[in-house]
């Protein structure tokens, strides 16, 4: 076996900080809120009138499809949207229950230079942002998936 | 009885600190890196809940952290300046990590060293030495090759090893 290098013998005497007391319960608090929902949910579906209520979710989850199909498409420009603000209600009898951007792959793809010259490292991403909808009549939860690629040029600071 | 939140907050409470380390590397300050980490673990949560909705593994949350970093940085850009100046006077007691045994002075200039290091070399050494990850995986959060992803560990514990000795020698001669 191949003997640790002696620099890596002093990196073993460093170890990284705990989060914060209040960032530890932030996130806790936010796994709490995000876990009570989902469970209320799996109860509701599993009742008996479960082909009816399947059936209304794949209603709603066509006409939904069909709207985003007929929608323009707005708001193209490079900007991945970061934090949202869910709006209690997206349609009638239609709850936003979460709303998310999510990286699938990302690849560098070496340096460019911008519009006045300057050098920037450009990264290839595909993202896909899902919103999933609660059907406040039969509790199914509908999510809609729409993948996007987007281009991120960064400034280079080091060389 | 073990449910998706209570396995969640365990793997937080395994993992925040590697997290936490990872993040530094793309925040100015300690609360920005919280945030960073929040942010991710969020993502993380819709990601999995088409997968049983267990906790993910952590090449993936690396991944995201960087990516959610990256957002950060270029939405934040035009203000960084502004920023840096606020953060280095308010940053004294800001580590990145903390030595196991107090007045461990070789490894607090190691310390220095590591976080001074370019950001392509610290996240490698970050993600594979308290991360825990092989080079497979570190190359797979990076999109670059293995090979790639060990030569830069390499080169990093080589600047690493200069920079610690070239402290050294400085404070013998102004010994």
């Amino acid at each position: 076996m191949q003997a640790p290098d002696p620099v890596e013998a002093i990196l073993a005497r460093l170890m990284p900080p705990a989060l914060s007391q209040g960032a530890h319960f932030d996130i806790e608090a936010m796994i709490d809120e995000l876990a009570g929902p989902e469970a209320e949910n799996v109860v509701r579906i599993s009742g008996k009138a479960g082909m009816k209520r399947w059936l209304v979710g794949s209603g709603i989850a066509a006409a939904i499809g069909v709207l985003c199909a007929l929608l323009p498409m707005v708001d193209r420009s490079s900007e991945p949207k970061v934090a949202s603000n869910l709006p209690h209600q997206s349609a009638p009898g239609l709850v936003l229950v979460s709303e998310s951007d999510r990286v699938e792959s990302m690849t560098e793809e070496g340096w460019q230079d911008d519009s006045e010259g300057v050098a920037m490292q450009t990264l290839r991403m595909n993202l896909v942002g899902e919103n999933r909808l609660r059907d406040e009549a039969s509790g199914m939860v509908v999510q809609i998936s729409e993948p996007r690629e987007e281009i991120l040029l960064m400034p280079i600071s080091t060389f | 009885m073990s449910t998706p939140a209570n396995e969640w907050k365990q793997w937080l409470a395994e993992n925040g600190p590697r997290l936490l380390l990872f993040a530094r590397g793309w925040s100015n300050n300690r609360a920005d890196a919280e945030d960073l980490v929040q942010e991710a673990i969020l993502r993380m949560w819709h990601h999995q809940a088409d997968k049983g909705g267990s906790p993910p593994d952590l090449p993936l949350v690396f991944s995201t952290i960087r990516f959610c970093g990256l957002n950060h940085h270029r939405s934040e850009s035009r203000r960084r300046k502004r920023e840096e100046s606020v953060i280095y006077l308010n940053d004294f007691q800001d580590v990145w990590l903390d030595p196991v045994l107090e007045e461990d002075e070789e490894a607090i200039l190691l310390r220095d060293a590591v976080q001074n290091l370019s950001q392509k070399l610290r996240e490698v050494v970050v993600m594979k030495f308290w991360g825990g990850l092989t080079f497979l995986q570190i190359s797979e959060t990076l999109a670059i090759s293995p090979n790639t992803a060990a030569s830069r560990y390499r080169y990093a514990l080589e600047q690493l090893t200069h920079e610690l000795r070239r402290i050294k020698e400085d404070r013998h001669a102004s010994a």
